[in-house]
């Protein structure tokens, strides 16, 4: 499942299933939240309901983490990281996922796992930097100088864990799934597709909220 | 485990894009339009507040009018009563006393109808004299059966009288 092959270039860029797919992914997206926004009606009909009912509990939920405040501000990076992990993971629960090519589950490449930990792990820099110049460098230093080695390996270790955590929960997944379907009968690895889902819609809040919790203390007031 | 720059280059590519697309067409204005009807609802509560406070000093002030009306209305009625029964009894002590007078009035007219009538009747009973007188003295009889007949006549009208 790994060795994905090149469908083709662009600009010099390799492209494999994972991006086609992720290109299908972010369309589905756009076009969801599109079409729920086109026309905002003060009382909302049920497909402008429900989204408005999924940013909400998102935005409630990452204001229980890291504060109402940030979670505002820092809402558009998390929602999206959330939405576009968790429909890549269910990507791959649509029939023919990984058995086509140009169809795989983004995010079970490490790939892509590590684009967006190294995204988010970049954004965490900035949000901190931004947040108290100076100040946060030196956070590096702190307790004592010589803690330096081990504040870094600390700040460089969450993209590591974050990407592998999510590639290997979605790929182990569909690993499973996968040998399950060459040894059962069909139904069996219904029962894990339907576990699933649960998985990866837990992957994607996993996901979403450690990276909620690094932005939140590498924004947070010194202590 | 393969690692393939360039998905990991698209992934994070595709990120921004779709991060940058939502953001525009998502978030700010979902967030705006929730954060307005939130004000809105907000906003109409109070007044809707506003309004039932106003309503209800409004019926306080109401009830308070209406039982003051009642009061007056009240006070009007029981002042008519009032005036009436003192018509009433004005018009009956009037009556009263135009009865007293019209009484009055009747009994002086049957004293003067009865003095009237003895008037008469003394008149009536000296011509009878009279007549008896020229009877008497036309049979010519003695000066004692004059006094006897006169006496006698006398008698007999005073018994009538």
């Amino acid at each position: 499942m790994e060795n994905a092959k090149v469908l083709f270039t662009i600009l010099g860029l390799e492209v494999t299933g994972y991006v086609t797919t992720m290109w299908a992914v972010m369309l589905f997206l756009f076009l969801v939240f599109f079409v729920a926004t086109r026309k905002l009606n003060k009382v909302p009909g049920r497909f402008q309901c429900l989204v408005e009912y999924t940013l909400e509990t998102l935005l409630n939920f990452l204001g229980k983490v890291m504060g109402q405040e940030k979670a505002r501000r820092f809402f558009p990076l998390l929602a999206t990281l959330f939405l576009f992990i968790l429909i890549s993971n269910w990507s791959g629960l649509l029939p023919f996922a990984g058995h086509v090519e140009g169809f795989r589950a983004p995010t079970s490449t490490l790939s892509v796992t590590a684009g967006l930990a190294i995204l988010v792990f970049v954004f965490i820099q900035i949000a901190g930097f931004r947040e108290k110049g100076f100040g946060y460098i030196k956070h590096f230093f702190q307790p004592f100088f010589i803690m330096f080695p081990l504040n870094l390996i600390e700040e460089l270790v969450k993209p590591l864990s974050l990407s592998l955590r999510l590639f290997g929960n979605v790929f182990g997944e569909e690993m499973v799934v996968a040998v399950l379907l060459s040894l059962c009968a069909p139904l069996v690895p219904a029962v894990m597709q339907v576990l699933g889902i649960l998985f990866g819609f837990i992957q994607a809040i996993v996901f979403t909220t450690l990276t909620a919790v690094y932005i939140s203390s590498a924004t947070a007031d010194a202590h | 485990m393969t690692f393939n720059l360039s998905t990991a280059i698209w992934a994070v590519i595709n990120f921004l894009v779709i991060l940058a697309l939502l953001y525009k067409f998502a978030y700010h204005p979902v967030m705006n339009f929730m954060d307005n009807r939130s004000k809105e609802i907000a906003d109409n509560i109070s007044e809707a507040e506003r309004g039932r406070t106003e309503a209800e000093s409004l019926l306080r002030e109401y009830k308070e009018q209406i039982a003051g009306a009642r009061q007056e209305a009240q006070e009007i009625i029981a002042k008519a009563a009032k005036a009436g029964e003192e018509e009433r009894s004005a018009i009956l002590a009037q009556s009263r006393n135009e009865a007293t007078a019209l009484l009055e009035r009747a009994r002086q007219e049957i004293r003067r109808e009865k003095d009237e009538a003895l008037l008469d009747l003394r008149r009536e009973v000296s011509a009878l004299a009279v007549m008896a007188a020229e009877r008497i003295l036309s049979r010519n009889i003695n000066e004692e059966d004059n006094k006897r007949i006169v006496d006698d006549f006398l008698n007999e009208v005073g018994e009538i009288h």
